[in-house]
C-alpha cells in the first residue's frame, strides 16, 4: 500500500498544512491541560497526537488512489465497526453507546472513523463519473452509501456524529454537478429538521436532548441548574475570558471549579476562551480558516476527481463540526456532542482527523502527477 | 483549473463551499466579539458571583457579670448541623427525609418541613438542621460529605444563662430576629438580616449594640457543589463588649430566696444604693428560663415551653418590678409625708393631725385600723396612723398631690435601663377620666389617695427611687444596672478595608441627680419616723437587727374591699426601706402579691436581703439588748 515516494514527491509534500494541524492540536493539548491541570487527558492527547502522526505519515505517504480503489473494503470494515458497537463489544461512556472495545486495540469511537470510509467510497462512486448533470440513479446510490454508516450510528443512537455525516454527502452531490442547486441545498435545509423531527417520533431524541435545543432559543430566563444550565455555563466561562484571557488563573478557572462540563471534549473551545480571550479565540478561529483555504486551494490543484472530493469531503465535515462545536459552546446552537477538530481531548477524534489530513497531504502531493 | 473541462463550473462551486465556510467562521467571530468583549465583565462578574461565597463567622456576644466579676452570662460553643440549599435544588426532599432522620436522630416530619423550605429560599442560603449537634451527629456528618455536599458543620456559640430563672428579667434573652423587626426600618437601617440573633427583653435587649459583635467572614471559592476548594480571605469577628452590671449576685440571690419563700411566690424584691442609683438587685416571681427560649425555640418541647410561658396567667415573662403597678397602700405614705412639710401643709414643729379613728367623708366614714390620738408625723408613720393621712391628704389637695406626684416621678418612668418599662398611675392621670366619667374629682378620691388606694397604683422601681431618695436628703438618682462596659481591640489593620476599629469601654453616665427640696429637719423627722417602723416598735418591730438601723415603711394594699379580701384577693404586702438610717448604702423594696400583712410578709423578706448584705460585709448581728428601746 506504501508507494515510493520520489524525491520529487517530498518536494511537493504539504508542509504548510502539516505544520498548521500540528500546531492546531498542539494549542489544543495545552487548553486540555488548561480545562483540567491536575488530570492526565492532556499528557493522554499527547500520546494520541504522536499515534495520529504516525497514521498521518503513512496516509500521507501512500497513493491516495490505491486506497481509493480499495475503499469497498474499507467501507465494509468500517460498517463492520459500527455494528460492534451495537454488540456485546459496545462501551457506554457518559450514558452514551458509542464505543467500541477490541482486546489489543483498546478503547475507541467506530462513528469517528466511519467517516474517512464512507468519503472514499463516495468519491469513488462520484469520481468515476464522466460529468454532466446528476442523474436520479446516481444520488440514490449515493443515498445508499450514506444510509449504511448513518443507519447504525442511528441505532446507537448519537445523533451528534451522524449530523456530521450529513453535510459531506450534500458537498459531494453538490461538487458532482447536482442539477437543481437550489432544490439541493433546500435538502440540506430541510433535511435537519427532518431528522430532528423523526428523531423526536422515533423517540431516538431523548427527553433531554431537546431540552437542550430549546434553551438555545432563550437561555437566559431558562433554568440555570437544569437543562439550561450547560449553555448557560459556557456562555459565562467565554465572557469570562474577556479579551485576553484570564492568564493562567486556572485555580479559580470555570472548568476545574467543574461549573463548566465536559471541559477538555465537547466544551474546549470555552476553555480556550476563558483561558487565551478573545485574542486568542480569533488567532484559532483565523488557523482554521488558514488551513480549510489549503485544502479548498488543494482541491482546486488536483488532477483528478475523485482526490478533490475527497479533499473538498473533508474540508467540509471539518468546517461543519467547528461551526456546530463552537456555536454550541458560544450559546446559540444546541449541545449536541460534536468535538472541535484537532482540539477535543479523544484519541479517536485526533486519530481520525489526522488520517483524513493525512488524505488531503497525499492527494496534494501527488496533484502534478498523472 | 483541471477539471473545468466540465460544464459544471466546479471552480465556482468549490469556491461557494469555501465562501459557506468562511461566512460561517465570520459568525462565530461577530458572537465571540459580543460574549467577551462587549458582555465580558458581565459574564466575569456572573463566573465571581457563582464560586465565590461568604460564609459567616458569628461573633461573640458580650459577656454579662455582675459587680464583682461573677459571670451572669456568657457564650458556650456549640456546633450546628446546617443545611445548603444549593447542592440540593435538584434533589427531591424524598430521597434525603429518612437518611438525615436516621443519621441525626431527627423527626422526619420535622425533617421534610426544614427541607422544604430551604429548597423554597435563594441560592446560597443555609438553614439549621439540627442544633446543639452531638459529636456522633458530628462525625456522622463528616462521614456522609460526599454522599450528602449540602450538610456541613458550623461552630455557633449559643447564649448561656447559667442562673437559669434567677434575673431572667432583668437579663431577657436572645433570639433570631423576628420578621416583623425584619421589616421596620429602625431595624432595616442597622443592617439586620434574618437569622441574626438579636437581645430580647432585659439587659440583652437594652444594650444589644454593644453586647452584639461584629461578625466575620470566610471568602471561600467553591465548586459547582458549593464545596470549599479554597480559601481566598478572612475577616475575624470582633466580639460584642462585656458588660459589668451593678448587680450583686449573693443580694440577688438572697431576694430570689426571699421572694420563693413567700406564700405566693408571686411579687418582686429589689435592691438599689440610694446614693448613685446602682440595682443591686431585682428579683421577680414567678420567673422564666431564658436558655428555653435560646435553646428550645426549635424543637418541639421547647416551643410548647414557650407557649405556656405566654399563656400562663400567672405572667411569668413579665418583670413585676418595672412592669406591674400595683396600689402602694401605707408606703405612700413617705413621698406623701414629704410633700406635707414641702408644701407647708404641716411643719415640724407643727405636725400634729388628729387620727379620729377615721374620717367622715359626706355620708361616708373612713375608718383608721387603730385609735393613735393625734400623732405627731414621726408617730404616724411608725404606727401608720390612716385617719392622720386621711387628713393630710385633704389638706394637700388633689393639687398638692398632683404637685408630689411630678415631684417624685411618679409620672414618668424611672429612666431605668431595661426596656418595656411602665408609668405608673397617680390621681394625676386619673384626674381627666375620673372627671369626665363623674363630673367632679370627689373628696373621697383624695382621702383614698392620702393612704395609696383608689387612683393610686405605681411600679415598684418608681417607688423604691423615691423611698431612697428621702434617704440621701432628697437626691433622686435614675436607677441603672450598667455599670462598665469594656473595651474590644480592633480586627485588622487601619486602612484594611475590612478593619473593624476598636470599641472604648466606658462606664454608666449619670445624669443629673434630681433634688427634692426638703430641709435637714424636715427630712430627719421622716426618718426618725421609719426608723421606728422596724427599731421604735412600729408596724415592721419584728425583723429589727440590732446594730443596722432599717429604715422602712411597711404598706398592705388592699385589692379588695374588706371582707371580700380572703384567697386570691389577700392583700399585697409592701416594705419599702434603706439602710443605715442615718447614712444609707442600701435600700430595698418587696412586694408580695395576695399574701396579706406587709409587716408580716414583705418585711421578713427584705430582712433576709438586709442579713445577705451584712454577711457580706462580714458583720455579725448584734445580740439583741436593748429591743424596742427607742421611739
Amino acid at each position: 500500500m506504501v508507494a515510493i515516494i520520489e524525491k520529487r514527491e517530498i518536494r511537493d509534500f504539504d508542509w504548510l498544512t502539516t505544520v498548521l494541524a500540528i500546531a492546531i492540536a498542539s494549542f489544543g493539548v495545552w487548553q486540555i491541560h488548561n480545562a483540567l491541570p491536575t488530570e492526565s487527558y492532556w499528557t493522554k492527547q499527547i500520546f494520541g497526537l504522536v499515534v495520529a502522526l504516525i497514521a498521518f505519515a503513512i496516509v500521507a505517504v501512500s497513493d491516495y488512489r490505491r486506497i481509493i480503489d480499495a475503499a469497498p473494503i474499507i467501507y465494509v470494515v468500517g460498517l463492520v465497526l459500527l455494528f460492534l458497537v451495537l454488540t456485546p463489544f459496545g462501551v457506554e461512556v457518559n450514558g452514551q453507546r458509542a464505543w467500541v472495545r477490541l482486546p489489543l486495540v483498546g478503547q475507541f469511537q467506530p462513528s469517528e472513523f466511519a467517516k474517512i470510509p464512507t468519503i472514499l467510497m463516495l468519491a469513488k462512486y462520484f469520481g468515476a463519473r464522466k460529468g454532466g448533470a446528476l442523474q436520479i440513479r446516481e444520488v440514490m446510490i449515493g443515498a445508499l452509501i450514506m444510509a449504511g454508516p448513518l443507519g447504525l450510528i442511528m441505532l446507537e443512537p448519537d445523533i451528534g456524529q451522524a449530523i456530521t455525516y450529513i453535510p459531506i454527502f450534500a458537498a459531494v452531490l453538490f461538487l458532482s454537478a447536482i442539477k437543481y442547486v437550489i432544490a439541493g441545498l433546500l435538502a440540506v435545509v430541510v433535511l435537519v429538521p427532518t431528522a430532528w423531527y423523526v428523531g423526536v417520533k422515533s423517540g431516538k431524541i431523548k427527553r433531554y436532548q431537546q431540552e437542550r435545543v430549546n434553551v438555545v432559543l432563550d437561555p437566559d430566563s431558562a433554568d440555570p441548574r437544569g437543562f439550561g444550565y450547560h449553555t448557560v455555563q459556557s456562555m459565562i466561562t467565554v465572557g469570562k475570558g474577556g479579551l485576553s484571557g484570564i492568564r493562567g488563573e486556572t485555580e479559580t478557572s470555570q472548568s476545574v471549579l467543574k461549573f463548566l462540563p465536559e471541559p477538555q471534549t465537547d466544551f474546549i473551545f470555552a476553555v480556550t476562551a476563558e483561558n487565551t480571550g478573545f485574542i486568542g479565540c480569533v488567532s484559532l478561529l483565523l488557523a482554521y480558516a488558514l488551513l480549510l483555504s489549503r485544502l479548498v486551494a488543494g482541491a482546486r490543484e488536483v488532477s483528478d476527481r475523485q482526490g478533490m472530493l475527497v479533499i473538498m469531503s473533508i474540508a467540509t465535515a471539518m468546517t461543519f463540526q467547528i461551526f456546530m462545536n463552537i456555536g454550541m459552546t458560544l450559546g446559540f446552537l444546541p449541545v449536541i456532542g460534536v468535538p472541535l477538530p484537532l482540539m477535543s481531548a479523544g484519541l479517536s477524534a485526533i486519530l481520525s482527523t489526522f488520517i483524513a489530513i493525512g488524505f488531503v497531504v497525499s492527494v496534494r502531493m501527488r496533484r502534478f502527477v498523472n | 483549473m483541471k477539471l473545468n473541462e466540465h460544464s459544471q463550473n466546479l471552480g465556482g462551486r468549490i469556491i461557494t463551499i469555501q465562501v459557506v465556510a468562511f461566512v460561517l467562521l465570520a459568525i462565530l467571530g461577530a458572537r465571540l466579539y459580543y460574549l467577551q468583549v462587549v458582555r465580558g465583565d458581565y459574564f466575569s462578574e456572573r463566573a465571581e458571583n457563582q464560586r465565590i461565597r461568604l460564609i459567616p463567622i458569628p461573633a461573640p456576644r458580650g459577656a454579662i457579670f455582675d459587680r464583682n466579676g461573677k459571670i451572669l452570662v456568657d457564650s458556650r460553643p456549640t456546633f450546628n448541623v446546617v443545611l445548603s440549599n444549593e447542592p440540593i435544588k435538584g434533589i427531591e426532599v424524598d430521597d434525603r427525609v429518612d437518611e438525615y432522620a436516621k443519621g441525626l436522630s431527627l423527626e422526619p416530619l420535622y425533617v421534610r418541613e426544614r427541607l422544604v423550605s430551604i429548597k423554597k429560599q435563594n441560592d446560597f442560603e443555609t438553614l439549621v438542621l439540627k442544633d446543639n449537634a452531638s459529636m456522633q451527629d458530628i462525625a456522622w456528618v463528616e462521614s456522609h460529605l460526599l454522599e450528602f455536599p449540602e450538610l456541613r458543620v458550623e461552630l455557633q456559640p449559643q447564649r448561656f444563662y447559667p442562673h437559669g430563672t434567677s434575673m431572667a428579667h432583668v437579663l431577657g434573652y436572645v433570639g433570631e430576629i423576628s420578621p416583623k423587626q425584619l421589616e421596620s426600618d429602625e431595624y432595616r437601617q442597622k443592617g439586620f438580616r434574618p437569622g441574626d440573633i438579636i437581645g430580647k427583653g432585659g439587659l440583652e435587649q437594652y444594650y444589644d449594640e454593644f453586647l452584639r459583635g461584629t461578625p466575620g467572614y470566610r471568602k471561600v471559592i467553591v465548586d459547582s457543589r458549593g464545596r470549599v476548594q479554597s480559601e481566598i480571605g478572612k475577616v475575624e469577628p470582633q466580639s460584642g463588649q462585656d458588660l459589668i452590671t451593678t448587680i450583686d449576685l449573693d443580694l440577688q440571690n438572697a431576694a430570689e430566696q426571699q421572694l420563693a419563700a413567700t406564700p405566693t411566690k408571686r411579687g418582686t424584691i429589689i435592691s438599689m444604693d440610694p446614693n448613685n442609683g446602682e440595682m443591686l438587685a431585682m428579683a421577680s416571681l414567678p420567673s422564666f428560663d431564658p436558655n428555653i427560649f435560646v435553646q428550645g425555640s426549635k424543637t418541639k418541647e421547647g416551643r410548647k415551653q414557650i407557649a405556656a410561658y405566654w399563656q400562663d396567667p400567672q405572667r411569668p415573662l413579665y418583670n413585676r418590678a418595672i412592669q406591674g403597678r400595683y396600689p402602694p397602700g401605707s408606703t405612700w405614705k413617705i413621698p406623701e409625708s414629704v410633700a406635707g412639710l414641702e408644701q407647708g401643709a404641716i411643719t415640724v414643729a407643727h405636725s400634729n393631725l388628729a387620727c379620729g379613728g377615721g374620717i367622715q367623708v359626706g355620708n361616708k366614714f373612713t375608718r383608721c385600723m387603730g385609735n393613735h390620738g393625734s400623732p405627731r408625723l414621726d408617730a404616724a408613720i411608725t404606727h401608720s396612723c390612716d385617719g392622720y393621712y386621711y387628713r393630710l391628704a385633704l389638706k394637700l389637695g388633689i393639687e398638692g398631690i398632683t404637685e408630689m406626684v411630678e415631684q417624685f416621678d411618679y409620672d414618668k418612668v424611672s429612666g431605668i435601663d431595661l426596656p418595656n418599662e411602665k408609668i405608673s398611675q397617680t390621681p394625676k392621670s386619673w384626674r381627666p377620666i375620673v372627671e369626665k366619667r363623674e363630673g367632679k374629682w370627689s373628696d373621697i378620691r383624695t382621702v383614698y389617695s392620702g393612704i395609696g388606694q383608689d387612683t393610686v397604683v405605681i411600679t415598684p422601681i418608681s417607688h423604691l427611687r423615691a423611698i431612697a431618695s428621702v434617704g440621701v436628703h432628697g437626691q433622686m438618682y435614675v436607677p441603672h444596672f450598667m455599670k462598665e462596659f469594656k473595651s474590644v481591640s480592633p480586627v485588622g489593620e487601619e486602612g484594611d478595608p475590612n478593619y473593624i476599629p476598636g470599641r472604648q469601654g466606658f462606664t454608666f453616665q449619670h445624669p443629673e441627680a434630681k433634688l427634692i427640696p426638703m430641709t435637714a429637719e424636715q427630712n430627719e423627722m421622716i426618718v426618725r419616723g421609719m426608723w421606728g417602723v422596724v427599731n421604735g416598735g412600729g408596724t415592721a418591730a419584728a425583723i429589727r437587727i440590732p446594730g443596722f438601723d432599717i429604715a422602712g415603711k411597711t404598706g398592705t394594699a388592699q385589692v379588695a374591699e374588706l371582707g371580700k379580701d380572703v384567697g386570691g384577693k389577700k392583700d399585697h404586702a409592701w416594705f419599702v426601706s434603706f439602710a443605715p438610717a442615718n447614712k444609707p448604702e442600701i435600700a430595698v423594696l418587696a412586694l408580695v402579691e395576695n399574701v396579706g400583712f406587709g409587716g408580716s410578709f414583705a418585711a421578713p423578706a427584705v430582712k433576709g436581703v438586709y442579713e445577705a448584705y451584712l454577711a457580706k460585709k462580714g458583720i455579725q448581728p448584734q445580740a439583741d439588748t436593748d429591743e424596742g428601746a427607742k421611739q
